[in-house]
């Protein structure tokens, strides 16, 4: 049986906006990604290989852990947004590691310490009915902070889209880039207290 | 995640818990995070301006056993060497010490930049220049 011309055995993979044949776009219709990622596992489904070549069903089956990849990657807007910034080289973990702003990280660092007071009060068996009460505006605080990145986010993910459709230059760009991946990095610790004292309240 | 028997035992026992007057001139004070986790510690270090010898060292992790495991054994280690000897520890030798596994190589860089900073930071107070490799070395 002769391979099909564009054969992919050796070619590198796709990336996974090119997977659905999408630019490489922050915002996204969801239904419309669904449909797309519904369609092509279909042609992927290991029914339609079943007499095909040993090679071309194990083409298939690693093509199909990728398209799985991709959607999950692409449907959730904040993996995506850290997909796209590894992709463009901004975002390399361990290697080239971002610090943050130092008035973030003293943020934080008090929020925990607020936090670890709370826990600590808590274990020293003070009134409970307060303790659950201030832990509880505690979370109020954090689930607020979270949303605020959340909606920078989306604000800088429409600038990035837009700088795409008018062709803005490098420099532009990795300046949108640069603001995401800070984002993304508050985003992260702002997250982790959030986590934190939920799981505080969950015991309390 | 099965922890190695040392990184309990500094989880259990953290050495050097505390903080230091920020404003103490022979005081440094190093704040970092790691966004990968969005884990933060605080190391600081008391340093003898004439002999540069670090006297005393305290820190507040906020994070996991590995990251208070390595910053436990940081402080430990920076006591009575001088900034030169302290600026050289690098996170693998952390790593080597504690038996972290590649996923928590992280927490080690994270004992290496709280040093650095800390040091950078007792640096700038006594107006001594801090080499740009010096700075973030990641
Ligand atoms: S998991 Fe982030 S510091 Fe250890």
């Amino acid at each position: 049986m002769s391979m099909p011309a564009t054969s992919k055995t050796n070619a590198p993979a796709q990336d996974y906006f090119a997977i659905f044949g999408l630019p490489r776009k922050l915002w996204m219709e969801r239904d419309a990604l669904e449909q797309k990622y519904l369609q092509l596992s279909w042609k992927l489904h290991p029914d339609n290989f079943v007499n095909a070549t040993e090679e071309e069903r194990e083409r298939s089956l690693r093509r199909s852990s990728e398209l799985n990849d991709a959607y999950r990657t692409l449907e959730d807007p904040v993996a995506r947004v850290e997909y796209l910034l590894s992709l463009e080289n901004m975002r390399k973990e361990g290697e080239h590691k971002q610090q943050a702003p130092p008035e973030l990280l003293e943020e934080v660092f008090e929020l925990n310490e607020s936090l670890d007071e709370l826990r600590e009060a808590k274990s020293a068996g003070s009134d409970l009915a307060s303790l659950k009460s201030r832990l509880e505006s505690a979370e109020k605080n954090f689930g607020e902070k979270l949303g605020e990145v959340d909606a920078q986010l989306q604000v800088t993910a429409r600038e990035w889209d837009d700088a795409l459709d008018r062709n803005a230059d490098d420099v532009a760009r990795r300046k949108i880039m640069g603001r995401l991946n800070e984002l993304l990095n508050r985003r992260s610790y702002v997250r982790n207290l959030v986590v934190n004292v939920a799981k505080e309240l969950g015991e309390a | 995640m099965a922890y190695s028997d040392k990184v309990v035992e500094h989880y259990n026992n953290p050495r050097n818990v505390g903080s230091l007057p920020k404003e103490d001139p022979n005081v440094g004070t190093g704040l970092v995070g790691a966004p990968e986790c969005g884990d933060v510690m605080k190391l600081q270090m008391k340093i003898n301006p004439e002999t540069q010898v670090i006297e005393e060292a305290k820190f507040k992790t906020f994070g996991c056993g590995s990251a208070i495991a390595s910053s436990s054994l940081a402080t430990e280690w920076v006591k009575g060497k001088t900034v030169e000897e302290a600026l050289s520890i690098k996170n693998t030798d952390i790593v080597r010490e504690l038996s972290l596994p590649p996923v928590k190589i992280h927490c080690s860089v994270l004992a290496e930049d709280a040093i650095k900073a800390a040091i950078g930071d007792w640096k700038k107070k006594h107006g001594i220049e801090v080499p740009v490799a010096e700075k973030v070395a990641h």
